[in-house]
Order: structure tokens, then sequence, then C-alpha cells
């Protein structure tokens, strides 16, 4: 089976493509009105908090991070995704990439833009949140170069931007034929301005090359380190439960996991919605969930090497915050994110399941919910069974407001992504074209063989 | 250093260097200047900038801090001696002032009773004194309103209501009262020839006061518990609220310790665990009221007594004994090995032994064993007695409360006076005493806040706080060698314009009785200056002048004398000592209830102190609310688990409050603690928790008439609803689950004697 | 403002380990509690509530875990399974350990919470930006979040109340972290004074409010640098080292006959809190 039929038209895959950019239908507008009400929520929900004070969101001592730190692992988690098929796959030559990896680019930036405003939220004093970057300042007051919060900061602003960056650039050729397809308004300017003067010259096309596989080469160690330094938010600590070795390359797996998934999710959207059968195939498809089901089974692994290593190091503590998350206050959440995060991907493994739409839309989300559950797993069961067991859990149900800003980042999330899917062809349509010319020439080749004959 | 009694915060470490230092205090100094500037004197200044100054109308002026006295220096904390009035232990506290607010007490280590010490009922003196919720003017009832009026109203008032009213309809109650205002008190009541002074303290020991009296010859000698090698409390709790705890706290820290490096042991005796208990090296806990019975046992088992002391206890054997009480005749063989090593010891008779209807016969039996251990004179010594009897205080009791009762129920009482004690709140509801107290024509408290028994009187008279009144008291229980009189002075200028001190009422309503002989004292201050100058030789000063006198007094912040030493009485009688045998069940109300007292909130007149309020219990961690506790056993026989709001029912009403699982009480008793509950006082005070005096049985102790506070039988049942109790302690509920975090030896691991 | 100086607060910024690199002199504040002592009657807290502006939260905070006791008491029972706990309750109070390498110190984003020169764990208030970490990272969890403001919260410091408030002593904000400073207002004015007179504080001179409230005298307080303070005599004699993370009492040495002791010392945090254990007759 061939990932996408080779006999579509180059002008067919503009016109496409170009289509999705054009006048939404009802459902659009419909989805856009309840992401925006969900930003109310939160926004509401955050200025309540800002005024009140963090009480509000019920956390407590010793229970002082909530899920908004669990969220910002989630979402920082989700951004993996477009790093891993747009540059890994690109490296490693994997054609099936191309039709869907420009999607999957802007969820990782718009997760991380999401992931950046977690951390503001977090914060008590938010109006002072620049205290934590390094700026010019007149007493020389620097930030604490030692704590792993601050390494955060750096490597999410670094990847932020490079991420931009990657998507950008290879937007490049795309935005040109926006720019030559469309002929007037405010599209016209922005995709004239953005496509900065692409002719499609060869030399632009080396240029292009060359630097679009830099940032590609630059983006995977980066990627790698962001989630390993929010691991080290956890590593470095010395808290039970957290002071982990394993925890960096457990939550790079974790989120290059939820980032698979998102992605299937995604495409099962999109697929529906633009109506992109002919490029986003069950082929494509296919190719993703084996990817996906083979993450699952390396964070499933790593999941018991980091069970083993603290039920085997007898540090009691530890084993201790171990058992409390699968028999305690957490128990029905920690099992169901075992439940989510391993039982459920062996769906995946079977053939008739791997192109079966509608359970892989509900799988996706499972897996989803497993590694938002996941997060949080590993943020809550630590403070209510920390070393110090006076202070073991209050109660320390997350509110309405925590819940309320959790539920808005999703509105937010899709917001961005239905305005980036509307401004910006989310198929990358020179690459196709690339997957349809080799098949022409090779056709070619083949018939000229034959008439050789 | 001159006779300041104000000092710096420097001065106070440091009095040499504070002369040469830029707050300087120079020899001219004088005392009369500053009570005039503080308000004290005549014209004042205003120092608080709170507002209802009389700088508006221009009878004070304002003082700039450019050229601001030398005690009131910005940033500069100044000292003042006064004395707690938290509880009557009589501690004596050193007032941190700064720009003319008071900020913090500590103990004024002069004092022989608290030595530079104070407990966190005293360190809220200060939430009393700022307390959002006093009474700032005097209110008149209007049908159910309060209307404000002016003091010469109040007084004029008074008059007309006393007119023509005998000696015998008037009556004034009162919590323990001592010092001047006790004398002007009494003066007052003579002038109407009137002999209805109550004292009344809902939480006091009287029934232990009057065994002592019986066994001693004093009511309340004095107790070397840092001299005791043992000390065997039957539910005294000395270290939380019994008679002068900090001044017990600061003993025991030394008894710890021990003088020789042997480590005081303290054994206690009770049926539910109080602070003391918890701080026991062994809790014994025995079937409520057979406190006694354990007394006489071990009395028998010493095997030391003779004559009527042996035949007294012959019958009271180990197994016996330990059948009645619950211990172990194992563990009562220890104890008796233990007293009889460990001499000189000390045997307490505290409240949950005495709150019985035999419970003088209890006090007697726990005395009659420090006697028979050789205690007395040795580790129960004689107290020092202020040679001034007039000033010797007046003690609170409850049987004081069902006299006035019953008085008031026969309406022998046309005008009736009430000062700092709130009877409509802490009298059971058995005894009617709301109802009593209606009855009569007209009703004057004198308050700091509208609690229960102010919102049923006719005219209300703000006070002044314990930190703004002059006055001098004499502690019930002297500590030191020297007698003791504690002298209170204002730490701050007047909150609120409109109180006044309860000595300047008393001054103002005798003047109107007797203008003559006190028309030379313009004011409550006046009188008291007057009065300790009149009589200085006798209080150290003699030959001293006049103001360096009263100014070094006032500095110190006590006087002390030498006074007189009781002789203890040395005999030792089992008189008329028979005890009933142990409680049978009832079947109706199986439980006993237990009603106990938090070092804290005690008999509930600080519950609108919110330190207090905030502060956990020290033994359950709860906090802003009452709870019932329940031994663990009987809470799963019942099906209770923490957090189920139960009722409490009695044969006089019923509470529901919060079940607490509680291992150290009696699985026959519960226990629901006292304090909390107002209907009024305040929004620190109002709605929080329940009070369970009001369901105790009019039961009172054969012999004194004191209410027996522990003789309630109640029955306990689940009501359905739950909440979560708010605690302190976290989900482990006090375990360290494996890890060293509070950790205990055994005395043969240690040698005291070579720690410093 | 330069890398050079970025550099230089680099390398000064914190020990891993106490005293070896930077020995305190001429002070180490440090303190001992007597759990035999202590008699848990809550008189330490309530200075504390005195002496440092801590706000009463109420009731429905405190249930939600909300309270700001910088100094607590904590109530243990024996986990024998008896039906009593006839060996009475163990009472600790529990306030910042002011640990000599503090985990709290070294994840601070913003650096608002330091070591000083004299041994204290200080806490920035106008640096903090609320990031919990600190708090996340304390072992003994008694870093107090201001989780409201409490300053304009209703019934904290109504109109009258809020005149006993302490001038030497912030109040705080919404947003920032607090905890135990060892009454560093107390400390400062002393070692102004003593420094005014060319010599150091005196043992004695200068008590934190709960040693001075404690009314069996549990606690002491003093400098650890001065041979002639109590302090340094009770943790010489208890063989407790402030560098150390096992003492000689866990090395069975001195016949065993030590009470002093450090909790959680194993996490190597060094506190400067030792405590002495609780002792119970065994005869009786």
């Amino acid at each position: 089976m061939k990932d996408i039929n080779e006999d579509i038209a180059w002008a067919k895959i503009n016109t496409d493509v170009l289509k999705s950019l054009e006048n939404p239908r009802k459902l659009y507008w419909v989805i856009l009105a309840v992401a925006i009400a969900m930003i109310a929520v939160a926004v509401g929900c955050e200025t309540y908090q800002y005024q009140m004070g963090m009480g509000v969101a019920n956390m407590n001592n010793p229970h002082v991070w909530g899920l908004y730190i669990a969220t910002f692992i989630f979402w920082i988690g989700m951004s993996h995704s477009g790093t891993l098929l747009s540059a890994i796959l690109h490296l490693m030559h994997a054609d099936w990439r191309k039709p869907i990896y420009r999607f999957a680019e802007a969820m990782t930036t718009f997760s991380l833009m999401t992931a950046g405003l977690f951390v503001m939220v977090h914060l008590g004093r938010l109006w002072q949140f620049y205290y934590s970057l390094p700026y010019p300042n007149e007493r020389g007051l620097w930030p604490n170069f030692q704590s792993p919060l601050l390494w955060d900061a750096m490597a999410i602003f670094t990847y932020l931007s490079s991420s931009i960056l990657f998507l950008y650039v290879g937007m490049i050729p795309d935005l040109a034929i926006c720019r030559d397809n469309i002929h007037s308004g405010w599209r016209k300017k922005l995709y004239t301005a953005l496509s900065l003067g692409w002719e499609g010259t060869d030399r632009q096309w080396r240029n292009f090359r060359v630097t679009y596989l830099t940032i590609a080469c630059f983006l995977i160690p980066l990627a790698v380190s962001v989630h390993s330094i929010v691991a080290s938010d956890f590593a470095m600590s010395q808290q039970p439960g957290w002071h982990v070795t394993s925890f960096p390359p457990y939550f790079v797996a974790g989120a290059l996991y939820s980032g698979c998934a998102a992605i299937i999710t995604l495409f099962i959207i999109l697929r529906y919605v633009f109506r992109f059968e002919e490029y986003m195939t069950l082929s494509i498809l296919k190719k993703t969930v084996r990817l996906t089901f083979a993450i699952s089974m390396v964070w499933t692994y790593l999941n018991a090497v980091e069970f083993a290593s603290v039920w085997y190091s007898h540090d009691v503590a530890s084993k201790a915050v171990l058992i409390q998350k699968a028999t305690g206050t957490y128990a029905p959440f920690w099992w169901m994110m075992i439940f989510c995060g391993s039982v459920v991907p062996l769906i995946l493994a079977f053939k008739r399941f791997q192109t079966n739409i509608p359970v892989l839309l509900a799988v996706s989300l499972l897996l989803n919910l497993g590694m938002w559950l996941e997060r949080w797993m590993i943020v809550a069961p630590t403070y209510s069974h920390g070393y110090y067991p006076w202070t073991w859990d209050h109660d320390q149900w997350p509110s309405f407001v925590q819940w309320g800003i959790v539920f808005g980042s999703f509105g937010w999330f899709t917001l961005l992504f239905m305005l980036f899917c509307k401004i910006f062809p989310s198929v990358s349509m020179y690459e196709v074209k690339e997957m349809v010319y080799h098949r022409t020439l090779a056709k070619k080749n083949l018939g000229s063989a034959k008439g050789a004959h | 250093m001159i006779a300041g009694n104000a000092i710096s915060d420097r001065a106070k470490d440091f009095p040499k260097n504070f002369a040469k230092g830029f707050v300087m205090m120079d020899s001219s100094f004088d005392r009369r200047d500053f009570l005039k500037v503080l308000g004290w004197g005549g014209a004042t200044v205003a120092l608080t900038g709170c507002g209802f100054t009389s700088v508006e109308d221009g009878k004070e002026t304002v003082v700039s801090y450019v050229e601001a006295t030398d005690f009131m220096v910005p940033s500069i904390g100044v000292y003042y001696n006064s004395t707690c009035a938290q509880c009557d232990a009589g501690c004596s506290i050193n007032g941190r002032v700064r720009e003319g607010r008071v900020l913090k007490l500590e103990g004024n280590p002069a004092s022989a009773i608290n030595r530079g010490k104070l407990c966190g009922l005293g360190q809220a003196g200060v939430q009393h004194h700022y307390n959002p919720d006093r009474v700032r003017e005097p209110l008149l009832r209007n049908g159910e309103k309060g209307e404000a009026i002016t003091w010469e109203k109040a007084y004029a008032l008074i008059a007309e209501k006393l007119q023509g009213v005998s000696g015998e309809e008037i009556a004034f109650l009162t919590g323990a009262m001592s010092g001047h205002t006790k004398v002007l008190l009494e003066n007052y009541l003579a002038s109407f020839g009137c002999k209805n002074h109550f004292a009344y303290e809902a939480i006091a020991p009287g029934v232990v006061r009057a065994a002592n009296k019986k066994a001693y010859g004093v009511a309340m000698p004095r107790f070397n518990i840092s001299k005791a090698k043992l000390v065997l409390s039957f539910g005294a709790d000395f270290l939380g609220s019994w008679v002068s705890p900090v001044h017990f706290s600061q003993q025991y820290g030394q008894f710890r310790k021990g003088a020789d490096g042997q480590r005081g042991v303290l054994v206690q005796v009770e049926s539910k665990m109080t602070l003391t208990g918890a701080n026991a090296d062994r809790w014994l806990v025995v079937r409520p009221g057979t406190e006694g019975i354990l007394a006489l046992g071990l009395v028998n088992a010493l095997g030391t007594a003779s004559g009527d002391v042996a035949a007294a206890v012959k019958d009271y054997d180990r197994a016996r004994v330990s059948k009645d009480t619950g211990v172990s005749v194992e563990q009562i063989d220890k104890l008796v090995a233990l007293l009889k090593s460990h001499s000189p010891s000390l045997v307490l008779a505290g409240s949950a032994a005495e709150g019985y209807a035999h419970g003088s016969q209890n006090a007697a039996a726990i005395n009659l064993l420090n006697q028979v251990l050789g205690n007395v004179g040795k580790t129960v010594v004689g107290p020092v007695s202020v040679p001034f009897p007039q000033m010797s205080p007046v003690v609170g009791n409850t049987a004081a409360l069902a006299n006035v009762s019953d008085a008031l129920d026969a309406g022998k009482y046309k005008v009736m006076f009430s000062c700092g004690v709130n009877p409509v709140f802490s009298a059971p509801t058995a005894m009617k005493f709301q109802e009593h107290f209606a009855k009569v024509g007209f009703k004057v408290a004198f308050a700091h806040y509208l609690d229960e028994t102010a919102l049923q009187a006719d005219l209300v008279l703000p006070l002044d706080s314990a930190l703004e009144d002059w006055g001098t008291s004499v502690p019930e229980y002297m500590a030191g060698d020297d007698a003791q009189i504690n002298i209170q002075q204002p730490l701050m200028e007047r909150l609120h314009a409109n109180t006044r001190g309860f000595g300047d009422i008393l001054l103002a309503l005798l003047k109107q009785r007797n203008p003559e002989s006190y028309k030379n004292y313009t004011d409550y201050y006046a009188y008291l200056r007057g009065a300790v100058l009149q009589n200085k030789n006798a209080l150290g000063g003699s030959g001293a002048d006049d103001d360096e006198f009263w100014d070094a007094s006032l500095s110190n912040g006590i006087f002390k004398l030498a006074g007189s030493v009781a002789n203890l009485s040395g005999s030792i009688s089992a008189g008329s000592l028979s005890l009933p045998n142990a409680p049978v069940a009832d079947a109706q109300y199986p439980l006993h209830l237990i009603p106990s007292v938090n070092a804290n909130l005690r008999d509930g007149r600080n519950a609108n102190q919110p330190w207090l309020q905030e502060s956990p219990d020290p033994l359950t961690t709860i906090v802003w609310d009452s709870w019932v506790e329940i031994h663990p056993k009987k809470a799963a026989e019942l099906g209770i688990v923490e957090g189920d709001i139960v009722e409490v029912a009695g044969k006089n009403g019923s509470i529901k409050a919060q079940a607490y699982l509680f291992p150290g009480i009696h699985p026959d008793a519960i226990s629901v603690p006292l304090g909390r509950g107002h209907e009024a006082m305040g929004r620190y005070a109002k709605g929080f928790g329940v009070n369970p005096f009001h369901i105790l049985d009019a039961v009172f102790d054969k012999e004194t008439g004191e209410l027996a506070m522990h003789e309630t039988r109640v029955k306990v049942s689940k009501t359905g609803q739950r909440v979560i109790v708010v605690k302190d302690e976290g989900a482990a509920g006090g375990k360290q689950m494996g890890k060293k975090i509070a950790v205990r030896l055994n005395t043969d691991h240690v040698d005291l004697s070579k720690e410093v | 403002m330069s890398v050079s100086n970025l550099l230089e607060n680099w390398a000064e910024f914190r020990h891993t380990h106490p005293v070896d690199d930077v020995p305190h002199d001429p002070y180490k504040w440090a303190m001992s509690i007597d759990l035999d002592a202590c008699t848990g009657c809550n008189a330490c807290s309530v200075a504390c509530y005195a002496e440092n502006n801590l706000p009463v939260v109420g009731k429905e905070k405190f249930l939600h875990g909300q309270s700001m006791h910088w100094m607590r008491i904590e109530r243990y029972w024996d986990e024998d399974g008896r039906d009593f706990p006839d060996q009475g309750a163990q009472f600790l109070p529990m306030m910042c350990q002011q640990c000599e390498a503090a985990p709290c110190e070294t994840v601070c984003p913003v650096g608002a919470t330091n070591h000083t020169p004299d041994g204290l764990n200080s806490q920035i208030y106008n640096r903090c930006v609320g990031s919990r970490y600190c708090s996340a990272n304390c072992p003994f969890k008694v870093r107090y979040f201001n989780w409201y403001d409490y300053p304009t919260t209703d019934n904290v410091w109504p109109a009258e109340m809020s005149q006993q408030l302490n001038p030497d002593v912030t109040v705080r904000g919404k947003g920032v972290m607090e905890k135990c400073t060892f009454c560093v207002q107390r400390l400062t004015s002393a070692k102004n004074t003593a420094k005014n007179e060319g010599r150091i504080v005196h043992d004695g001179e200068v008590q934190t409010a709960c040693q001075q409230a404690c009314p069996p005298g549990a606690i002491s307080f003093g400098n650890l640098v001065d041979a002639d303070s109590k302090v340094f005599k009770q943790w010489k004699a208890q063989h407790v080292e402030i560098a150390e993370f096992e003492q000689a009492k866990d090395r069975g040495e001195q016949d065993n006959k030590l009470r002093g002791y450090r909790i959680l010392e194993e996490l190597r945090s060094y506190p400067s809190v030792m405590y002495l254990e609780r002792v119970r007759e065994t005869a009786v």
C-alpha cells in the first residue's frame, strides 16, 4: 500500500490545500466560539486568583504545586511530537511524515505557548515574574543559576523560538504558493511579506535545504534537553518520588508519547474537517499509530524501571510514596494512568484497529488523558506523602480555579491551532509534491523501460 | 540608671550603655510629667492616633515627634512592668511599647511566679486589649438594644436605682479579687451594709482548697515540684491550667533536669489525658471517680501507716483497688516501689479528682497519701501570706454561683452588679441561672465585651482593658519565699475614650456614698498612689522620696515583702474519710462526660482572642471548634469515625460536635473541651464550637457545695453528618512512620549530670 | 553589571557543604531544644505570632492547610498498638531548621532565599516571586506561603488589632513565602549594639521570642562560634557536629548516653537545630 496516491496532479494539491484556507464552515465557527468561551473561563479564574491570592486554587502547605505544574509538563510534552515528526523523521528520510508534519510543528509551537502560560499562572507574584529572567540591571542581581526552574525558563524560551523559526522556515515555499494563488486582500500582503521573495530558484532551494537541515539538527538535542530539564525540576529536588535518576528519559518518552497521541487526534480531525483524505491517508495513519505503539511500550518500560529502581533502592521514603500512589488517596488516578498509558495502547498492536478511525480517536484521547494523569501523579503524591509525616495530606483537592484554568488552556490551544489552519497551509504542499513527483518519475522510468522492450 | 519605669530596648540588656546611648533619660526625668503626657494624669497627648481623642475639641494638644519625650522616640521600644490579667495566677509581665502602642508581652524576670516566662494565654493579652469587639460606651438597655449613654448618666442611674434599696437587696458577683479594687469594692458594699459579694470562678480548685485546709491547715500550700523526685498527680493539670501553670512549668523544667542529675519522675492518674498527663513518664488511666480509691490503695500498699489511717485503708488491698480503678496490680506495685525509692515525692489532687459528688473525699484521700509519704514540710510547704489581710485574695468558686442562683430565685435582690464573670455562659442550664438572673430589677454588668451575661444586663459599663488600667493584686498561689503584691499599670493610653477602669468606677460610686472620705482622690490612680505612699515603709520604701519610691515601684512591677510563713499542720488523720464504691454503670447514660479544661481557653473568657482560637489544642491539635474525645475502642463499638457529628445527650440537654478518636481517655468516658460555644462576645468567639457547661448536671460536692463537674453521665449517638476535623495533625495521625523525628529514650540510657 | 560580576556571584553563590569553604565568624546562630522539658503548651507558638506578625487565618483556611504557624507543636503517639498511650505523648516544636546546606536555597529561581554569613537561612520577601519551589524541596515543610493577602483580609488585623503589629517585622502580602527567621530583627538589633561597642553579642543577650516565652525553658539559643555560649556547650556535650551527617550517637559512641540529634540528618541538609531526646522512666 502506498502512502498516498501518486496520480495527484500538482495543481490539484495546491487547490486542495489552499481550499482549506478559504471560507470556514459553520462547524469551524462553532469550534472557535467554544474555544473562546473556554478561554474566558480560564481568564475569569486567573483574574480571581490574581486578585485574591493563590489560596483560591486550594493549594496549601505542603501541597504547594498543583495542576498548574502538572499541566505545564503535559503541554511541554505535547510539543515534542512536532520535533519528532519534522526533525527526527526528516533526518531519517521517513517520507510518510511529509503530509502531516506541518500541523505537528504548529502543535509544538502552540503547546509551548500554552505551557509558558502555566508558569505564569503558577507564580504567586505574577507581576514580578521578570525577576526570574537574567536581565541586565544596575544592582547586579542575577537569578539563581542553580535552580532547575531557571534552566526551565531558559530552555523553554530557546525551544519556543527555535520551533517558531523551524515552522516558519519550513513553510516559506508554501507561503510563496499562497502568495501566487491569492490575488488580493490582507492575505496577499501577509504572504508576500512572509515568503521573503521566494522564487523557487535553484540557489534558493539549495540554501533552503541547508538551513532547514541545520535547524532540524539543532532542534533535536534541544527537544531532548527541554524535557530533561523539566524532569530536573523534580529529579534535582530532594523529595521522595521525585529524586529519581531515570526521570529525564522517562519524561522524554512520556513527552513523545503524548505528542504522538495528540497527532493521531488532530490527524483524524483535520482529515475529516478539511477533507484531506487524499493526503492524510490511512497508510500514513497506520505508520503513526505503529510509532505511537512503540513509544508507549518504551514509556511502559521506563515506568517499570522507575518502580523497580525505587523498590530496590530501599529508600523508605520513596518506597512509601510509590505504595501511596498505588493504594492511597490517588490510587484511582494512578491506576487509571497505568490503564490509559500501558493497557489501552495494546489495542494499537492489532492491525484491524490501526486504521479504524473511531477506535483510534477514542484511544488517542485516552492516551492523552493517561499522560496528563501521569504528570499529576508525579506532582501530587510526593506532596501528600513526603519526608515529614506530620504534614501529610490536608485537603488538597484542586479547586474550580485550577480546573478552570486547565480547561481553558485547551481552549487556548484550540484557538491558536484553528487560526493557524485558516491562515497557513496545514499540509506541506511542496513536500507532498515531492512524494508525487517521485512516483511520476518512477512511472515514467517504468514506461521507458517497457518501451525498450 | 535612674528610676525608670520606662527602659528602652537596649537598656533592658545593657543598663550601663544605656545612659551613654542616644536615648537619654537624664535624672531630671519627671514621672508626673510623664503621666500627664500619657494621659494618666490630667491633660493628655494623643499617642495612639486611633481617633476618639479630645484633640479635636482642643482639650489636648498634639506633640510632634521631632521634640518627642525621651520615652517615646520613634523606633525605640520601651518596656513597662505590669501584671497579667488573663488568668488569676498573677504572672508579672513586661510589655514592649513603641510609639505609644503596646506590642508584645514578655514575662518579668523579677517575679517569683513566672520568672520571665509567659504562657500563650498571657501572650494573647494584647488581643484582649486590641480586641475589635470591645464595648466602647456605657450602654443602657432599650428594649432589645443597648443605647449609648454618658458616664454621668450611668452614674446617676445607678444612684437612682440604689435609692431606698437596702444592703440585703444588693448583690455583687465577681471573679476572684484582691488588692485595692477588692478594698474599694468591700468599702462600697459596706456603705450599704451589704454582705452579698459572691466570688465565682467557673473553673476553680474549690474542693481541693477545702481538703488542703483540712489536711495542711492552709488552702493553698506551696508545692515544690522542682525539689520532688517523684510527682504523683491525680488529675492536676499543673502544666496546663491548674492554679499557676507558668510557675509550675518553670519548676517542671528544673524537676526534669534534677538538682543532682536525678531526673524527676512524673506519674499522672486520670481518666482523660491532660497536657500534664501527656508529659508523664507513666499515665495511668483510672475509672472516672476512683482516684481516691487508688490513693488509699497506695497508702495501704506502702504499709507505713498506723493507727486510724491504717484502719481506714485496710480494706483497700491491691486486688480490690485494681478491680475498682482498672489499674493493674503490677502497676500498683511498681508505683509503690517508686514512691519508696524516690523521696521526697509530691502528690497533687487536681480537678479530675475533685469533680465528683465525693470530690472532697477523693481529695482528702490523696492528701492523706502525701502526708503518709512524709512530703509535708518537704515538697508541700507553708505559703507566705501578705501582711495586709484586707488586700489578700477572695478566691472564686462554683459554690458561690449556686448560692447566688438560689438567692436570685428567691427574688432577694433588686439590684445586681456583675464584673469579670459570665455565668450565663458558664452555669449549667440545670441551675437555671439565666431565668433567676432575669428576676433582678436592675442588672449592671461591668464588661469588656458584650458577652452572654452583659447581654442580659440593663446597664453595661465598659471597662478599660487590663493593659490600660491601674491596680494591685495579690496572687492566691504565692510562689516565692517573699510575699508579693503585683502592680498593674497602663502600658498605653486608653484605646477608647469612654472606657473606665474598674477602680475608677468603684471610686466614683463610693463618692456617691461617701464623698468626704474619697474627695482627695481625683481618680483611682491618685487613690492607688496615695495608698502606696501612705504605707511605703511597709512596702520597703522607708526613707525614700515619695516620687522616687513610686517610680521605682512601678519600674519593678511588684512589691516584695517579708511575709509570714504559715505553718502546716503535722497531724495525719483519716478522720471522716469514707469513699463510695466504684460507680456502677448507668444503663441509660452509660458514659461519663469529662469537661476538659484547655490551657488557653479555660472557662471561655478568652475565647475571642484569635491567637488562642488558632493555637491548636496540644493533644488533639484541633482549632476553632469543639470536639468530642472518644476512645478508639468505644468509637468502634458505636461505629463512630473521626469527624462524625455526634450528639452528646445527658439529663439536662444535649450538644452536637465532631468526634475525635483519642487514645488518652477511659473507654467509659468522653470528653468535650470547655471554653468554646459562645453565642455572643464578638466575631472571634461567637458561633465556634459548643458549650458543654450547659449540659452539666447540677450535682454538687457533698461537703463544699462545689459543682461536681465530672458527675454528668451521657450517651453518645451518631447524627449521620460528618465533617472534616480542622486540625494541625496530618493524615498520618501523629505517627512518625518509621522516621526519626521525635525520639525518646529510657532513663538508664542517659546521664543528665553530664549535660549542660 | 557584567559577565565577570555574574561569574563572581556564581562562584560565591552557595556552599555545598557547611562551614568548610566559608567558616562562620563571628556568629553562627543555632538552637537546641530539650524535648524532655518541652511540655507542648504552645506558648512559643503564640509568642511567635505576637513577635513576627503572623496572620490568624481562621477556621476555613486552616482546614485547607493554609495556616501560618512558623512554629508548630507536633504531637506524636507511640506506635506500639497498646490501648492507651501510657507513656504520654511526644511533643516536638518544629520550625525552620536553618539548614547549613539548605535544600530550599539551591532551587529558588530568583535567589530569594539565601544563607547569611551568620548561618541563617534568610528569606527576602521583596525578591520572592512565589514559585514555591523552596517549600516543595523543604524536607520539614516549615515554609509557609501567603496564599491570600492577609493584611487586607477581613478580621485578620481589623482596625485596633493592627496596632499590635511589630514595626520591626514586615507584614507580608500575598504571594510570598515566609518562615521562621530565628527572630532576625532581634539578632540584628543585638549585633548592632555589640558592634557599636566593639565586641560580639554575649550569650543570653539576645533571645528568640519562643525561647523567651517557653515556661519550662526547653529552648536554648545562641552563637555556636562562641565557646562560652550555652548552645555551644550543649552541642559539644552531645557530640553533635554541625558539619556531620552522622553523629557520635549514631555510631554508638559515648556509651550511648547521648541524647542530642538532628531531624532527618541523613538528608545532609545540616540543620542548625539540635533536639535532645525525651527521656522516660522505665521503673514505673
